[in-house]
């Protein structure tokens, strides 16, 4: 075996080449176009999150502006699809280069700042680029958005391997995109890169003391992240096919982005899978109403009260509530996450056994 | 030059507010280090609850804040208590995490409530204004910002010249050294967030009758509120007034000069130019 595997024990390794290789087979299975949508959301979050946690959860830079990098990925594919004819899978590769050139000007200006003045910076860069986004109309239509007409079909040597008609192109996609974070991720956890990151993280002033340069490194996580988010930018726009500042650039989005991590864990690999795992099928199930029907079907409440009728009203428009319950929740009880607070009890439970 | 004056006087009217608002978050900062990412989400709070007063009551927006204030103060002290006392000693992070979190917890249970239909609070004298020198000047900016002086003048005095106050600033210099000396720091802290919270309040319910009330209005403040705070030096009382001024007419001068949607952009650059030039702000680190 190579250096690099030996710590990955031989159980978990089949276990996750089973996982991927079931995920892969998926779409033969499941006709449901729901649950494939609910799957690629799913993806979509997992990329964002786990990109968001090579800076924030590794390197220690709580970024809560990363909606610029999503909406670079976004616009930049979105307009390049609609305005110029580029198909999708090209526009992407535009969008990771116009996200890095965006991550290196933020970068050199805030990482001059620290803690608290970083993470205002970085709120103060986003807002601007909405701001540029709604306004300059000419290029991005302004409030209006960006509707996707049609996705050319993707041809190699003149047979069409996909129409993007169906979900099953987008989840593949979603599903690579998946792997590559987690790879990417893992890669650096164990690479010098990596630890260099954490060290910055641990203490950024004994980071500095030991010879690490702290811009250098520090743009480099927040390179690797930005590209990696507009990825998700790009995917979520052609997919969604309707882009506009107030989804795509929002603070509503930075704070999602941030929140998939902090609810799973962060620093860790799994941990935005495990908060995307949580966080987008509730959400989706408030935004759908299924609670409140499953609450009225069950009889627990009548569909004929007026609490009832408030419930199917508006139920449906809260689903951002739930996630701010669900981060009170985590910073005042499970700081470490669901994965951390799962890890925790497992090994309390051990330790009562012993 | 009447354009210029015109915008310099209504962004300084507008500023008035700005600085209640700034100044209730760099109280909050001040004493326990926390920025409060809920601060938009108080004042929209304020907003709402001057808006039923009104709807159901009658209550003019402008007395209405006898009865916000107190009401702030309590909620704000049952934040306080209920939650960020219980992460004052952890990572920054968190806190800001934590603030999120209850700030959109507020903003949607108001949506829930509510609905997220704008709704427009208009009084009788809402679009009046009156001219001096050719210059026009809306009367309820004018009244809001007198009642802002007045209110900005209470708080410093309460701080100044009162016990509590005293204690809260000694708490806001050093956390340690105050409860050392016998203060109850936990208790400061209590009246510290829920100043904070009717200050935004207060801010919320002057500002009711220039503009659309709806749940997510928290947001655009909790921003601004930052840009004030940072601008005037974290923690800086006399700071945050002067850099909400500034802000008010900025924001007035640049919506003139380069169109109303590029003011916000005209903000946060002078934001982040102060952020790298003088992260200290404009009053350093003084206190109070």
């Amino acid at each position: 075996m190579k250096p690099l595997f030996k710590n990955i024990g031989v159980l978990p390794a089949m276990a996750g080449l089973v996982v991927i290789v079931l995920l892969f087979l998926l779409p033969r299975f499941v006709e449901s176009t729901y649950a494939l949508h609910i799957m690629i959301l799913i993806f979509i979050s997992i990329v964002m999150g786990s990109s968001w946690n090579l800076l924030g959860g590794y390197t220690g830079q709580y970024s809560v502006g990363h909606c610029a990098y999503f909406g670079m990925g976004a616009y930049t594919t979105m307009m390049l699809m609609q305005f110029r004819q580029v198909p999708p899978w090209l526009g992407i590769w535009v969008g990771m280069a116009v996200a890095l050139l965006v991550a290196l000007i933020i970068g050199s200006i805030c990482f001059r700042l620290r803690g608290p003045y970083f993470v205002l910076a970085s709120i103060a860069v986003a807002e601007i680029f909405r701001v540029s986004a709604l306004n300059l109309k000419d290029l991005t239509n302004g409030a209006e958005g960006i509707l996707a007409t049609d996705i050319p079909p993707l041809k190699i040597g003149g047979t069409i391997i996909t129409d993007f008609s169906s979900k099953v192109p987008f989840y593949y996609t979603g599903l690579v995109f998946v792997l590559l974070v987690i790879l990417v991720t893992w890669l650096l956890q164990n690479s010098k890169l990596g630890y260099y990151f954490q060290a910055i993280r641990e203490d950024q002033d004994a980071a500095h003391s030991l010879g690490i340069s702290l811009t250098i490194y520090k743009n480099v996580a927040l390179s690797i992240s930005a590209v990696l988010t507009s990825l998700a930018g790009s995917l979520y726009a052609v997919y969604v096919g309707f882009i506009d500042p107030s989804t795509v650039l929002a603070l509503d989005l930075s704070v999602q982005i941030v929140l998939i991590c902090i609810i799973g864990g962060i620093g860790t690999i799994f941990g935005p899978v495990i908060g995307a795992l949580v966080l987008v099928p509730l959400s989706e199930a408030l935004r759908s109403n299924v609670i409140g029907e499953s609450l009225i079907n069950s009889g627990v409440v009548s569909a004929d009260s007026a609490f009832g009728g408030f419930l199917t009203e508006n139920l449906s428009h809260a689903h951002v509530l739930i996630y701010g319950v669900l981060v009170v929740v985590v910073i005042l009880f499970m700081p470490d996450g669901v994965l951390g607070f799962a890890k925790k009890l497992a090994f309390g439970k051990r330790k009562e056994a012993a | 030059m009447t354009i210029f004056m015109q915008s310099l006087i209504s962004g300084i009217l507008i500023g008035g507010v700005y600085a209640l608002i700034g100044i209730g978050m760099t109280i909050i900062f001040g004493v326990m280090r926390v920025i409060n990412f809920a601060h938009g989400d108080l004042l929209m709070l304020g907003m709402y609850g001057t808006f039923y007063l009104f709807t159901l009551f009658n209550i003019d927006p402008f007395i209405s804040i006898v009865v916000i204030i107190p009401l702030m103060f309590l909620y704000g002290g049952f934040l306080q208590k209920m939650f960020i006392n219980r992460i004052l000693g952890t990572l920054p992070q968190n806190q800001i995490l934590l603030t999120i979190g209850l700030g959109l917890v507020m903003s949607n249970s108001v949506m829930l409530a509510f609905t997220s239909d704008y709704k427009i609070l208009s009084t009788s004298y809402s679009s009046s204004s009156f001219d001096i020198l050719g210059i026009s000047i809306s009367t309820p900016l004018l009244i809001s910002f007198a009642i802002t002086a007045v209110i900005t003048v209470a708080l410093y005095w309460f701080l100044l010249k009162t016990d509590t106050g005293q204690a809260i600033r000694a708490t806001a210099q050093d956390r340690e050294a105050a409860q050392l000396m016998g203060i109850n720091v936990k208790r400061m802290s209590i009246i510290a967030f829920g100043l904070g919270a009717s200050l935004a309040g207060a801010a919320g319910a002057l500002i009711s009758p220039t503009y659309y009330i709806f749940p997510q209005v928290g947001s655009t403040f909790t921003l601004k509120a930052f840009v004030i705070t940072v601008l005037g030096g974290m923690g800086s009382i006399v700071g945050a007034t002067l850099s909400g001024i500034l802000i008010g007419v900025a924001e007035s001068i640049g919506g003139v000069y380069f169109g109303a949607g590029w003011k916000e952009v005209v903000v946060f650059v002078l934001f982040l130019l102060v952020l790298l030039l003088k992260p200290s702000g404009l009053m350093g680190k003084s206190n109070v």
